[in-house]
């Protein structure tokens, strides 16, 4: 069964639809991601038009990552503080990204910038993920205690405007979780992506919150970037499809809320591993488009519209 | 059974008046609609022609069927390798390129034949014959004849790869020598807009007649509704989106609970 697609204008197969939705949330809610690192890619295997495979999954994450957001709050897992401070600098950061968009699809080299930026950003925290929850995870089959550190003393602790997170029992400045956010939401605006898997490592290893804590804050703070760039997208691309946003929201709310009871029977570095081995695997499909011949070398590009 | 009665009682209408001129079409549809099941359709296109009684029946001339869909403008990247990457580099602006073209012909029909008669997508098989000036395009870094006419057969090939051009000698039906049918394959992928339908009669290499109509691709219903929301009133519609997703994603949220609960 076909249905058609208003604003990509194609007909696509509804139960193809409804599968991927399905297993993006299941992985969102899980982990903790937007997702829009697997559902875009996966939209545009599909055929979807490029502007329209990225403008609707943000809308899909917003669902998504709202529905993920409220299990973990009802279980005291979002640190609404730590996601404020995150939010300040992603605003700023979202409007940069969305200008550094703009310019370099004039110059006509955001698809490189943005393949090379994917590949190498998923690649190195895929692998610094692997080989730290790995070491984890060894501790703990040789039975091997491990002492584990309250807190850690990097330089976030040595910067001004400390401040006390109680729910994720940190004192620690307010400008790098500001700094980091404000980066999430540059490659927000440019990739057009809710930026979690790139989020939640910080948090973890540069600020040093818990890893239950981590997952519901950066769905929090997801919410509202993506809810911006959905805003942004409708009314400067045009190319948000509402019927295929509203199946995704569908078939991925539910795989999210299957994905978070699935999440809490896991132990952190068990979570941090998967995550690192599917962010691996994106990272390798980027690289064979980068580094593998092509079938064919000429592609159309649907930016024709947006940019005349 | 209806239709097909419908159709037999125009086909012998045709016969009736096509012996006055020598080529009559008709066409079951003369707009597509797409509404949320549309997958694709066939357009049935058929006729009748009748060229010169005291001729044979084989030599009563061809049929060549060219259906135009309306223009847009395409951008096409070449991916090129440098340093082991393989990134888009060059990339070549066309105009006004038909987002549709079909040809169907009884027989076989030399490029020479269609590039005198000014048939064909942008008069192209014989490419070293190209007429450049005939393309508009913004060339932009692809200078050498080499390198455009590589440009233009991969714009031929990727398009015909998504069943937007077509070229065929096969597809038409002749029936008892008068009267001709065949079905046009249209994607799911044809942009809306107006379509041209030519039908000409050739005759030992000559045109003998000529017949236009256009049919016309268009959305209807709740796609239609939609597409006109998402154009005219932007910022509503990504606002009402947005609350669709939060509301979604918040009864959801609500809905898992009280079933785990439960």
């Amino acid at each position: 069964m076909s249905i058609y697609l208003p604003i990509a204008e194609i007909s696509i197969n509804i139960f193809l639809l409804i599968s991927m939705g399905g297993v993006v949330g299941f992985l969102s809610g899980m982990f903790g991601l937007g997702g829009g690192f697997l559902m875009t890619p996966l939209l545009i295997f599909i055929g979807i038009p490029t502007n329209v495979a990225v403008a609707t999954s943000a809308n899909q994450i917003v669902a998504s990552s709202v529905s993920g957001a409220l299990g973990h709050w009802r279980q005291g897992l979002v640190d609404i503080k730590m996601g404020l401070v995150l939010l300040f600098g992603g605003i700023f950061g979202s409007v940069v990204g969305v200008w550094i968009f703009k310019s370099l699809s004039v110059a006509g080299q955001i698809d490189a910038v943005i393949s090379i930026l994917y590949f190498s950003l998923l690649f190195s925290i895929g692998t610094l993920m692997l080989i730290e929850s790995s070491q984890v995870i060894r501790d703990r089959v040789r039975k091997k205690t491990v002492k584990k550190k309250i807190h850690y003393h990097n330089w976030a602790h040595r910067l001004p405007f400390k401040t006390k997170f109680y729910t994720s029992k940190l004192y620690i400045s307010i400008i790098p979780p500001v700094i980091i956010g404000f980066i999430i939401g540059v490659l927000s605006g440019t990739m057009g992506i809710g930026g979690s898997f790139i989020l939640i490592p910080s948090m973890i290893y540069f600020l040093g919150m818990p890893t239950s804590k981590v997952i519901g804050t950066s769905l929090f703070q997801i919410i509202f970037i993506t809810s911006i760039v959905t805003i942004l997208h409708a009314t400067t691309t045009f190319a948000l499809d509402a019927v295929l946003a509203v199946i995704l929201i569908i078939s991925s709310v539910i795989g999210a809320q299957i994905g978070v009871i699935v999440a809490n029977k896991l132990r952190g570095e068990d979570l941090r591993a998967l995550l690192a081995i599917i962010v691996l695997a994106v990272a390798a499909q980027i690289a064979t488009d980068l580094f593998i011949a092509p079938e064919d070398v000429f592609n159309f590009s649907n930016m024709v519209n947006i940019y005349k | 059974m209806k239709n097909k009665f419908y159709i037999l009682s125009i086909i012998f209408y045709l016969i009736f008046i096509v012996s006055a001129k020598s080529l009559v079409i008709g066409s079951d549809e003369d707009e597509i609609l797409i509404d949320a099941n549309f997958s694709g359709q066939d357009l049935l296109v058929f006729g009748a022609f009748y060229s010169d009684p005291s001729q044979p029946r084989d030599q009563k001339g061809d049929i060549l069927i060219e259906v135009v869909g309306p223009k847009e403008d395409l951008i096409l990247r070449k991916k090129e390798s440098h340093f082991g990457f393989w990134l888009n580099s060059k990339k070549v602006k066309f105009r006004d390129v038909p987002s549709f073209y079909y040809l169907s012909s009884t027989k076989r029909l030399d490029e020479k034949f269609l590039k005198k008669n000014n048939i064909g997508l942008l008069l192209t098989d014989q490419l070293p014959e190209v007429n450049w000036s005939l393309i508009t395009s913004d060339w932009g870094e692809v200078t050498s004849n080499k390198e455009r006419e590589e440009f233009y057969i991969a714009l031929l090939r990727n398009k015909t790869y998504d069943n937007l051009f077509r070229k065929t000698f096969e597809e038409i039906q002749i029936i008892d020598g008068n009267l001709f049918k065949t079905n046009i394959p249209i994607p799911n992928t044809v942009p809306i807009g107006s379509y041209k339908v030519n039908v000409y009669l050739i005759l030992k290499d000559v045109i003998k007649n000529k017949y236009s109509y256009n049919f016309i691709v268009k959305r209807v219903g709740i796609e239609n509704m939609i597409f006109n929301f998402a154009n005219n009133s932007p910022l509503l519609y990504g606002v009402v989106s947005l609350l669709i997703a939060l509301i979604i994603g918040w009864i959801s949220a609500d809905l898992f609970r009280r079933l785990r609960k439960a």
